[in-house]
This record gives C-alpha cells, structure tokens and sequence, in this order.
C-alpha cells in the first residue's frame, strides 16, 4: 500500500461516514448513548483526511495531532491512540507498506489501544468490528493486500452485526444493562464502513 | 418535533457559546488556544493551581467556574464530548508551577481517556501534577465500585472547596488530601421529566413518557436508575434523599451542603420547593444544613429534572465553602 492510496482511504472514509451520519447517530441513540456518534465519527474522518505527510511516519503522527487537538470525544481519542501506535510502529521515511508491514502496523495500533480501553470484543463498542479486522489483516497478509482488506471488511462487518446481541459494557449506554440490546453498536458500524473502504482500494 | 433553539449553524456551537461566555464576563475569563477558558488575572504562581475539562452543552459547567477562589482553567471539548487529552495537556502546560496542579476529571469513559493522556504527556513534560477523579453519581446504588459511578454536579461544590483552599495557599499534597475526603463525602442523584436533545442533530436522548419520570438517569438522560410515575415534588425528594444520606454516612451532628443543580427546564421554583423538603428531612434527622444553591449549575439542554448533590462538610470544608469566589457563575463574598 502506498501512502498516496492511504490517504485515499480516508479521503473516501470521510465521504462515506457523512453520508451516513444521521445512521451512525439514531443507531447511538437507539443503543442508549447520547446520540451524537454520526457527528463524532465525522468529524474524526475529516481530521484523519485533512493530515499531511511525506512518509507513513509523519503522516500518522500529523493524524494523531489532528485527532487529538482539534476534534473532542472518545471516538477520537481511540482512533487518536490506534494511530499513535501505528506511527510508533513503522520507519521514517517508508512511503509503501507491504501487506505484512500494514498488518504489523495495525497491530500495533490495537497494542497502543490496549492502554486506553479495556473494551474486548464482546463488550459493544467499535472494538468488536476492530480486533477481527485486525486480526483477519494478520491472518490473510500472505494473500495479498487484497484478499487481505477484502478479509479484514468482512470481519469488520460481522463483528459489528454481532453487537446488536450484546448489552453494552462500556460508555454511557452500559448504565442501560439489558435495554441496551437490539441496535447495533454505532461505533463498529462507522469502524466497519471504514474497513470496506480499504477493500474498495 | 424539530428543535426549537436560538443558534446558528450547529458545527460552530462550542465556539460561538465560548465566544459569548468570554464575552460577557471579560473582567474575570479570557480565552487561551481558542477552547480553553483561563483566568483574566492569574492566581500567584506559587500557589496550586486547579485545572478541569469537559464537554460543552453542559453550561455553565464546567468553563462558566473558571475565577478566584476556583478554577484556573478549563478545557472545553464540542458538544457531549470530552476534549481531546493533547488539548488538556496545553491548559496543564499553561498554568505550570513548581506549586503544582490539581488535574480535575469527571468520571465518564472519554473524560477518563482524555485525562489519562494528558498525564501521560504532562508527566513526560516534567510537570507537577495530581489528577483526582469526581464519582459522585450513586444511581447504580451506593455500593457500586468507584469505576462504575459517573461524575456529576458534585463537581460543583468539589471545585468551590478545593479552589478555596488553593487559594489559601494550601500546598499540593494538603490540597490532594483535602480533596480525596471531600469527594469521598459527595452524593448526587439526578431525576428527570423531561428528556433532552442533542443541540447538533436534534436528536432525542432517551425516552420518557408523559407521565413517567427517571430516577438515576446520568447526565444526558441516557437511562440507568429506575422508571416510575411522576410523583409530587415532596415524594420525590422522600424517594432520592435517603439514598444521598447512606451513600455520603451524614449523620445527626454533622454539617451538610445541598444543592438542587437544575439540568435545563425545570424553573427556579420547582428547585427551591425541592429543596426545602430535603433541607426539613436533614434538619430532622439532626443534620445541619449549610447555605447552599438552588441554580443551574450543571445542565443539558432542555432536559426537565434536577440533580440532588451532598456533600459531607468538615468544619475546614465549609470554612472554604464560605471563602470568597468570583467565577461568572459562582460568586461568594
């Protein structure tokens, strides 16, 4: 992957999370939260997409920057923290990332996430469209990038549906207990349309 | 039902309300890095200083209590939003001192994410800081662990005390210990009415219907206590003030601040009818009641309800309660 697609992806993320807002919002609400994920995510997306950066290094640092001081909210913070893993992770000056490389560097993105959440998969939070990425970027890099992104969308995507099950664990909806089940978690559904973007190339 | 609110585009909600608050109030805040409220006239460099943060759409918390005798600074995020830990770190560079600072994170998950990377960031700067993070909501039962209990209007009170103690000149681990034992001795129970909306889309948090009412429900109305019919003014304050007086131990001889923190629609009068009922329940129970606040505080929105706050006093504590504070949104003389 070149840094020129990498920025693409967000470029298309940002799109594509505005355009479903409103979703990303009624589905907060629904589950129990303050309703406002579809504003949040977009936000972030945008901050992520405005960055800048000769290399895979700068670029994400210029990310986490963005992230962290321009937009508020947990969403960013998270997304905040999985990039400053990432930056930590790779060499300056690289401008193309191996499927392997992205893998390792998303690993080590989730690594980073590890000491601002406890969240796992299975507590409805963005995490649970997360980690089976993650987790299927590691497992199919020998494919090629894109069976690998290809794999990694996918498991976004079921990990996502599969919160409609589970009752909040963390965040304002965990108050809820029970009247948290049915939605879809808000946070994994941006999460997993932002993985499709990377299998759409 | 579309909202009915005096506002322009919602994207710039945060900053045109900072820009109003600034504004309004310029002899006593001013405006730093565009979302951080700080003191016209710092406090004295060897002095602590007291730092808190929070999303807006709560007003006038937390950035309307920035002044003498509280707050040096505050950081506000976008609406509901806790703001990002890199901007916290610029208010806790901003007042740095050999004195110390008093880091001040309520206790919901992005506050405690956005807290834990400023201190991070400040410990690797070298700066001399104590973060103490405010728990006060007993609505999942006072027994709940201190992770799972929200920080809410407590806040209030805690910042009255601990600023007035700063300013006194106490120094930072007198402060910490000050601290830790008020916010020990803080209750809050909210009840709502009236759910609220989220000012940027509109959105309804929650539901309620007409003639029910919540117990419990955090600071957004985002549910958590329990569902009833709406009771009279009396049998609601019967029904949370029990629950404050177990959780904060107040007992006959002791000395008791209460405050009835409005969340947005329910008037002046509501509160101050609440409040008497509560203040007679304590007065027979041999408590004695402080003078206190029936105000907004705290709010979200068109939320209709109030929060009921405690707080246990030691003499010291309402010898600060007591002290001079002049913030835009709380002046004692």
């Amino acid at each position: 992957m070149t840094l020129e697609q990498f920025k693409q992806v967000w470029a298309k993320a940002a799109v594509k999370t505005e355009a479903r807002e409103k979703d990303y919002s009624a589905l907060d609400a629904a589950a129990g939260g303050d309703g406002d994920h579809g504003e949040a995510i977009v936000a972030a997306t945008k901050a992520l997409a405005a960055a800048q950066g000769d290399d895979f290094k700068s670029l994400l640092e210029d990310m986490v920057s963005h992230l962290e001081s321009d937009v508020s909210g947990s969403t960013s913070s998270l997304y905040g923290t999985l990039f400053e893993g990432m930056a930590d992770a790779v060499d300056a000056g690289k401008t193309e990332l191996s499927a392997e490389e992205v893998a390792e560097v998303f690993a080590a993105g989730l690594e980073e996430l590890g000491f601002a959440t406890k969240a796992k998969v299975g507590d409805k939070t963005f995490m649970d469209a997360l980690i089976p990425a993650i987790e299927a970027l590691k497992a199919h890099a020998a494919e090629g990038e894109q069976a690998m992104f290809a794999a990694a969308a996918a498991a976004a995507k079921a990990g996502s549906e599969a919160t409609a099950q589970m009752q909040a664990k963390y965040g304002r909806a965990k108050n809820l207990g029970e009247r948290s089940i049915g939605p879809i978690d808000a946070g994994s559904a941006s999460n997993a349309d932002i993985w499709s973007c990377f299998a759409e190339g | 039902m579309p909202m009915k609110k005096f506002m322009n585009d919602p994207a710039n909600l945060t900053k045109e309300l900072l820009e109003g608050l600034v504004g309004c109030y310029s002899d006593i805040i001013d405006l730093y890095n565009e979302k951080i409220v700080v003191r016209k006239t710092p406090k004295a460099a060897d002095k602590v200083a007291l730092v808190a943060f929070g999303g807006s759409g709560h007003e006038p918390a937390m950035h309307g209590f920035v002044g003498e005798g509280m707050l040096d600074a505050c950081v506000a995020g976008d609406i509901f939003a806790a703001p990002g830990g890199e901007k916290v770190f610029e208010a806790l560079d901003y007042v740095k001192r050999d004195a110390g600072t008093l880091l001040i994170t309520l206790n919901h998950n992005g506050d405690r994410m956005s807290g834990s990377k400023a201190m991070r960031k400040a410990q690797k700067a070298g700066l001399k800081v104590v973060e103490i993070v405010i728990h006060d909501d007993i609505a999942q039962g006072p027994d709940t662990p201190i992770e799972d209990k929200r920080g809410l209007g407590g806040v209030i009170p805690f910042i009255k005390v601990v600023g007035a103690a700063a300013e006194a000149g106490k120094s930072l681990d007198e402060i910490v210990e000050l601290a830790n034992k008020f916010n020990e001795g803080i209750a809050t129970l909210s009840v709502a009415l009236k759910i609220a909306t989220h000012p940027q889309n509109g959105g309804e948090i929650g539901a309620l219907a007409d003639d029910e009412m919540e117990i419990g429900m955090g600071q957004h109305g985002e549910g958590g206590g329990g569902i009833s019919k709406m009771c009279s003014a009396d049998e609601t304050v019967e029904k949370m003030l029990p629950s404050l007086v177990k959780a904060t131990k107040i007992a006959s001889g002791d000395k008791a601040l209460l405050l009835i923190n409005g969340s947005g629609s329910t008037t002046t009068m509501e509160m101050l009818i609440c409040y008497r009922k509560a203040k007679q329940m304590l007065e027979a129970m041999g408590v004695t009641v402080l003078p206190g606040k029936c105000d907004e505080l705290l709010t979200v929105q068109e939320m209709a309800g109030f929060q009921m706050i405690l707080c246990k006093c030691c003499d010291t504590c309402a010898g600060y309660l007591a002290a001079p504070a002049n913030a835009p949104y709380w002046v004692t003389r």
